[in-house]
């Protein structure tokens, strides 16, 4: 055999092998999407753009990139839809959400729903789907909810949907107070703290410490037990009062915080923010301390304590964040009748909260519109409903 | 019974054994008719050499100078030796300890190596399934499998997380201009 033969069959042999390695996948045999069949919504048609499965030594990474178009198929203005997505095959009792908030599709229109997937697993015979998608949940514009609501996906969705209401008002009446210069200068501020927001790199395990992929992520420490501090919004219907975790090194764990409802209604629902402060005085948005229940009821006048036995590691850049001090704040409320309280513009203004949280999904695509279509675009935007 | 040795008897018939040898030597001899009858042999060869009559040259001989003079050059052999024992000898380099040092070396290095690549059990703090932000989503990590939501294009994302499980990225789809939320769930 000359050299140049002995060429060609080594490129045709690695050619072969890498086609074996790499192959693209079947919709049909890949994917299985479920919905219900007197859900409001339809499923007209599914694309699986470059999805493709690799085989990277002993394991298997499937690249899923899905686009679902979907259609109102109800009498109503659908305000959101959340998606539950399993790959119990791939990750046991792995699952996740794909949700579209602050969306306004009118009965028989059309809307697409990206789903972008990363599985890896070892190399093993399956068989069956490699994904499953159903539908968790659709809300309406009178904040009526349909679907089996797996994730509480009602509860998320609402909140979307009220801070969504609650911003558009904000941004409509600084166009009707001030002109359009007026609402300019405000998004043009709401661009800026988006922009400067300070966000922090979070791993999180459940009973026991957190662990994470960063090596040098650890700062030793001491374990300690730190108080919360807490920012007291004069018009939240729960008050928090007293609270702690364990804090050592860049790392916060099992986290309890008693809470009193002040209000004159029971409440079924609490979710409290958490910032924390490192050793340079920085304070960043950690996350939330939720109910413990899914459903819970407390009643007008009652103490409950949000306890959680997880472990969240913080990191910025690949550094550990030291945490010095924590704070928190009450930020959904859900009553026992499904009404829910969300801190006002009022409140957030007058905190360090507006320049810490993040915004809501509603004026993030609002910041958006003004970024890619300009002013006249956000004006007719805010003047849509 | 045991017998001295030959030197000491040859010694003691020369008489030049020391005296508390001489001594011991000659209780011995008394008693031993082997050892008596070896002792008279070494007298009568003395006396046989004595008879011997010695080549000219030796005739005359001072024995006395003779032995002086071989001391004397032992002594000069010795401090002549010493000399050149200080002397640095270039020696030519053996390399074997250091190559057998180095192989020893390069054999623990590899052995090293090939124990970390091995597919192990996971420590078991990281056993665990651990959720965590990453460049390209929200990674639920359990094991060797592992479950990303990807943030579409990759666009930017808020992320929070909540105590209760759970981890969320925010981002804004270029295509529709809308919001979309990405979830993942620690169980």
């Amino acid at each position: 055999m000359s050299i140049c033969s002995k060429i060609a069959f080594l490129t045709l042999a690695l050619a072969a092998s890498l086609a074996a390695q790499e192959t693209a996948l079947d919709a049909s045999n890949s994917v299985k999407i479920d919905l219900p069949s007197d859900a409001p919504l339809n499923l007209i048609s599914t694309t699986m753009g470059d999805s493709r499965a690799t085989s990277r030594g002993g394991a298997i990474v499937l690249d899923l990139h899905m686009g679902l178009t979907l259609r109102n198929s109800g009498g109503r203005h659908i305000r959101g839809v959340t998606l539950l997505i399993t790959a119990q095959e791939f990750a046991p009792g792995g699952k996740g959400s794909v949700a579209r908030p602050s969306i306004d599709v009118p009965p028989g229109e059309n809307f697409t729903l990206p789903v972008d997937i990363r599985l890896v697993r070892p190399v093993r015979e399956t068989a069956g789907p490699l994904v499953r998608v159903q539908l968790d949940g659709v809300l309406f514009d009178d904040l009526s909810f349909y679907g089996p609501n797996k994730l509480n996906s009602q509860r998320a969705l609402t909140f979307w949907e009220v801070e969504a209401q609650r911003d558009r008002a904000y941004f409509r009446h600084a166009l009707q107070a001030k002109g359009q210069p007026g609402l300019q200068q405000e998004i043009l501020a709401s661009i800026a703290r988006q922009s400067d927001r300070p966000q922090l790199d979070v791993s999180l395990s459940r009973n026991g410490r957190a662990v994470g992929s960063i090596v040098g992520s650890a700062v030793p420490g001491t374990d300690r037990m730190a108080q919360f501090a807490f920012l007291t919004l004069p018009d939240a219907p729960v008050e928090p009062l007293e609270g702690w975790a364990m804090i050592s090194g860049n790392e916060a764990r099992s986290p309890q915080i008693e809470v009193l409802n002040k209000s004159a209604r029971p409440v079924r629902y609490v979710e409290v923010g958490w910032l924390v402060k490192d050793k340079q005085g920085h304070e960043y948005l950690a996350g939330s301390v939720p109910a413990s229940e899914s459903v819970m009821v407390l009643p007008a006048g009652q103490h409950a304590r949000l306890r959680q036995d997880t472990a969240l590691k913080f990191t910025r850049a690949g550094r550990p964040i030291e945490i010095d001090s924590m704070t928190a704040y009450v930020s959904q409320v859900e009553f026992a009748d499904g009404k829910v309280w969300v801190p006002s513009r009022r409140d957030l203004d007058s905190s360090p909260l507006l320049r810490v949280t993040a915004p809501s999904p509603e004026e993030q695509r609002l910041a958006d519109i003004y970024s890619k279509k300009g002013l006249a675009a956000l004006v007719t935007e805010l003047n849509r409903y | 019974m045991t017998h001295p040795r030959e030197h000491d008897l040859a010694l003691l018939a020369g008489g030049e054994a020391g005296p508390v040898r001489r001594f011991l030597l000659g209780r011995h001899v008394r008693n031993c008719a082997d050892c008596h009858r070896r002792i008279s042999e070494y007298h009568e060869m003395r006396d046989h050499l004595a008879e011997i009559e010695l080549p000219p040259d030796l005739a005359g001989a001072n024995w006395n100078f003779l032995a002086a003079e071989m001391r004397a050059n032992i002594r000069l052999g010795l401090e002549a030796g010493a000399c050149v024992r200080t002397t640095q000898i270039p020696r030519r380099r053996n390399l074997r300890p250091a190559v057998a040092f180095a192989c020893v070396l390069l054999l623990a290095g590899a052995a090293e190596l090939l124990r970390d690549a091995r597919p192990h059990r996971p420590a078991t703090a990281n056993s665990a399934p651990v959720l965590q932000s990453t460049v390209s989503g929200v990674e639920l990590r359990d094991g060797p499998s592992s479950l990303t939501l990807l943030n579409h294009h990759g666009i930017t994302v808020n992320q929070t997380v909540s105590a209760r499980g759970d981890m969320e990225a925010r981002y804004i789809d270029s295509d529709s201009g809308s919001v979309t939320i990405n979830n993942v769930y620690l169980q």
